[in-house]
């Protein structure tokens, strides 16, 4: 009262609702038939009204309703055409090997083929007829259903909607989507994963699951084609293999492929699966329609039993991989048990005989889900390679840096070694050298007054030495030409001042590899030696040193054209058999050509290369 | 000589006795005009500018400074002074390292005087006669590209890359030929030979600045 629009808006709302019906009636109705008649004939017109008819409710289910096995029978239905216009029926499946319908004793309608063979797949497809307006009464219209069907296959008749087309025509396409397109898009999805896992395994023949993918997918492909079946002979032969490869050809693959996806190579169980499906395969060939009843009934449990078990396994032990992928693959089966649980309990008959099969909705789940995991796997191990290397470089470059310490340590202990000797050697030649000369003139000094030119002499004697020592020492590059050259630089005051011509005949010298100071001082000593002799003693007016090599023999000659030899400056101290004895450890040799004033030469040779004594 | 104007010659040691040695070494030759004592390196310094000797004689250890930047500071700036080190052993590590930092030769303590004015007079004839162990590694690191970079260089600087002939003068004085013996076998004059070593002293200066500044370089001291 207040609210007069409210009151308003309610009356056109129920008056709406009130007309509703009279559209429908003006419409035509769409009625739903349970209820039948029916009588087991052959005929091949409907049987009259005296046959034995009896009520029968649809669906019906001949494996239930004729367990002794009927092979044709008739129906007899009534219902309301409301409306003289074109009608259909429809069937969610055609779950009969031939159907014919004939209106008010009029036939409409044949599928005449040898046998409808959808019928035998498990995915059944809905079928619908049209009733032309023609065949229509006013009022009450009798529907006769002549059903040739196999029991064993649990064929018969399911519900039929009947109706105007244009109602009719939607609830047959629903249907027709729900059941045959997804099917067939499912088909094409498998197809082309089927595939790509192909080419995949070309390139990587190793990973066998790629191929178990590929069958598996490709055995989907097959599956979705059930109408294909009529394309071939008809023959029991080929019907009865196609239809268990209908019902069954992924089943083992899948199990198989989920299996090795899963890590588990069982050859054993593989074996028995596949002996199994093949045993499967050869009695639906050989045994006949009456036979392939129960031999779906029990493949079908054995596959689902199969894939349960492999769900119980997988619960116990993951794959290995990320989380999300266990969960996927694990939901994925999951699926798969649960829609073909279902449409195992159609064909047992322990829910609606109309229902619709599911199994393939698990198909694009399953090969997700599986796909995922194989791809996980590869890329897993590709992380894992790529660790690997990283750690193997990692492991390389410590251990290169290992043996590198390991090299410098053990070059440093050489190196130790050789210096350790050298300084050894060289204590040695201090002791000879410089330590007697300076050991001589502490006794002169001792023993009384040395003249300043004794000392002095003996001082410069001794810087002389350490001069030598220090020489010895300088990088001489393996030269012997830099080492006498070094000899002459050191007495270049003392050549200059005595007057002598003085000739150099030092060439390219080949390098001596065993040139260590302990060399290098050894031919210092014996040059200095002999210079020194024939430049204080000989009375030689021209002095040559030369040097060559020949023969693999170095040979370095000082000459001069004095007095010859008598004896060696005793200054010199040591004397020439101190000479001789270095020249031998250099393993060379020493000798002295001399004749009374004819002069002298003092020849000194050493090997290119050192053998033995080092 | 006796009729040449005497050489001056400047002396840096810090020791005492080495210094007055060498100091009445000098003064014992007529040549020879001692004009200055330096007892260290400052006092060098402050009194090169005003001797301007033609000879300076440089110890290495002084107390104040690196005696090696001495010899640097006085090439740059008294490029007619003659420098010589003053060296025990006259032993490649430090006589290359003087010759490098802009010294002409080395001068042996304890030489007898009649050697030191040899040396002197040697010096400023030309150059005192290199030793061949050092002239063997001149030659050794003249050749020896920077770093890899060779040392012919396009960008203007001074090419420190010594030419074939002056690498066989430094070849023939390594093997302990004379400047007038190497002259005579190339071919030369003795004074051709001087001014190739000059060319050589120099190229070696600019080897080690360039290779001291690579240095630098590659640790990121300059920019």
């Amino acid at each position: 009262m207040t609210r007069p629009r409210t009151a308003y808006a309610l009356m056109l709302a129920s008056l709406v609702f009130a007309l509703a019906p009279l559209a429908a009636l003006a419409q035509g109705r769409v009625v739903v038939l349970e209820d039948a008649q029916f009588v087991v004939s052959d005929s091949r017109q409907p049987p009259g009204d005296d046959a034995p008819w009896r009520p029968v409710r649809l669906p019906d289910n001949w494996y239930f309703s004729h367990p002794a096995g009927v092979t044709a029978g008739w129906y007899r239905l009534e219902f309301d055409a409301g409306r003289i216009t074109n009608h259909m029926i429809h069937l969610p499946r055609n779950s009969a090997r031939h159907i014919r319908f004939f209106v008010n004793g009029e036939i409409v309608s044949d599928n005449s083929a040898y046998s409808n063979p959808g019928a035998r797949s498990n995915w059944v497809p809905p079928a619908s007829f049209h009733v032309s307006w023609m065949y229509l009464h006013f009022g009450r219209n009798v529907l006769h259903v002549r059903v040739e069907a196999v029991p064993q296959l649990r064929q018969g008749l399911t519900r039929l909607t009947i109706g105007p087309a244009t109602l009719v025509r939607p609830r047959f396409e629903l249907r027709h989507a729900i059941q045959v397109t997804s099917l067939l898009m499912f088909g094409a999805a498998a197809l082309l994963a089927g595939l790509l896992a192909t080419a995949f395994w070309l390139r990587e023949r190793k990973d066998a699951t790629l191929a178990w993918y590929s069958v598996t997918a490709l055995a989907w492909t097959i599956i979705a084609m059930p109408w294909a079946h009529g394309a071939f002979a008809p023959s029991q032969l080929s019907h009865g293999a196609l239809a268990f490869i209908g019902w069954f050809a992924y089943a083992a693959p899948l199990l198989v492929l989920c299996l090795r996806v899963a890590g588990r190579r069982w050859p054993w169980v593989e074996g028995a699966l596949w002996l199994f499906t093949l045993l499967g395969l050869a009695l639906s060939a050989l045994g006949g329609e009456d036979g392939e009843g129960p031999l779906i009934t029990t493949w079908s449990f054995v596959y689902l039993a199969a894939l349960i078990a492999l769900l119980v396994m997988l619960a116990r032990s993951p794959i290995a991989g990320r989380r999300w992928v266990r969960w996927l693959f694990g939901s994925a089966i999951v699926l798969a048990a649960a829609l073909n649980a279902h449409d195992l309990a159609r064909w047992m008959g322990w829910i609606d005989y109309d229902s619709l099969t599911l199994a393939h909705f698990s198909i694009p789940l399953v090969l997700f889900a599986i796909g995922a995991t194989i791809i996980d796997r590869h890329l897993r191990a590709v992380d894992a390679v790529e660790r690997a290397n990283v750690e193997l470089e990692d492991r390389v470059a410590q251990k290169t840096r290992e043996i590198e310490a390991n090299f410098k340590r053990v070059e440093e202990a050489e190196r130790e070694k050789v210096l350790a000797r050298e300084r050894k050697r060289i204590m040695a030649d201090m002791h000879d050298g410089l330590g007697s000369t300076l050991v001589g003139l502490l006794g002169a000094v001792q023993s009384g007054k040395p003249s300043r030119e004794e000392v002095e002499g003996r001082l410069l004697e001794a810087l002389q030495e350490l001069r030598l020592a220090v020489d010895a020492l300088q990088p001489m590059d393996s030269d012997l030409g830099v080492v006498l050259g070094n000899v002459r630089h050191r007495m270049r005051a003392a050549i200059e001042d005595s007057g002598v011509k003085f000739h150099w005949e030092v060439g390219e010298l080949p390098h001596v590899p065993y040139l260590t100071p302990q060399a290098i001082l050894a031919v210092q000593r014996i040059i200095l030696e002999a210079l020194t002799n024939a430049l204080r003693h000989s009375q030689a007016s021209t002095v040559t040193v030369s040097a060559r090599a020949d023969q693999g023999w170095l040979q370095i000659q000082v000459a001069d054209d004095g007095v010859g030899f008598r004896e060696l400056s005793p200054s010199s101290g040591r004397g020439l058999d101190n000479l001789r004895q270095r020249a031998a450890d250099l393993g060379g040799t020493l000798d002295i050509q001399s004749a009374r004033n004819a002069g002298a030469s003092v020849i000194l040779r050493l090997p290119l290369e050192l053998s033995g004594a080092s | 000589m006796r009729d040449a104007p005497a050489t001056s010659v400047a002396l840096v040691e810090d020791d005492r006795a080495t210094r007055e040695r060498l100091a009445s070494s000098v003064r014992a030759q007529s040549s020879l005009e001692l004009v200055a004592e330096y007892k260290n390196g400052a006092e060098a310094l402050a009194g090169l500018a005003s001797h301007a000797p033609d000879v300076l004689l440089v110890d290495l250890g002084l107390p104040d400074m690196s005696g090696l930047d001495l010899i640097r500071f006085a090439a740059e700036r008294h490029p007619a002074c003659d420098i010589l080190v003053i060296s025990i052993f006259g032993d490649e590590t430090n006589v290359l390292a003087a010759l490098e930092a802009g010294a002409r030769g080395y001068l042996l303590k304890g030489s007898l005087q009649h050697d030191i004015a040899l040396d002197i007079r040697d010096i400023r004839n030309g150059g005192s006669p290199l030793s061949p162990v050092i002239a063997r590694q001149m030659l050794k690191r003249l050749r020896m590209p920077i770093h890899g970079v060779s040392g012919r260089r396009a960008d203007g600087e001074e090419e420190t890359a010594l030419t074939p002939r002056e690498g066989e003068i430094l070849n023939a004085i390594s093997r302990g030929f004379s400047y007038a013996e190497t002259a005579q076998m190339l071919g030369l004059s003795v004074g051709t030979v001087h001014s190739f070593l000059k060319r050589i002293y120099r190229k070696l200066a600019v080897h080690s600045k360039t290779e001291a500044v690579f240095e630098a370089n590659r640790l990121g001291l300059i920019r």
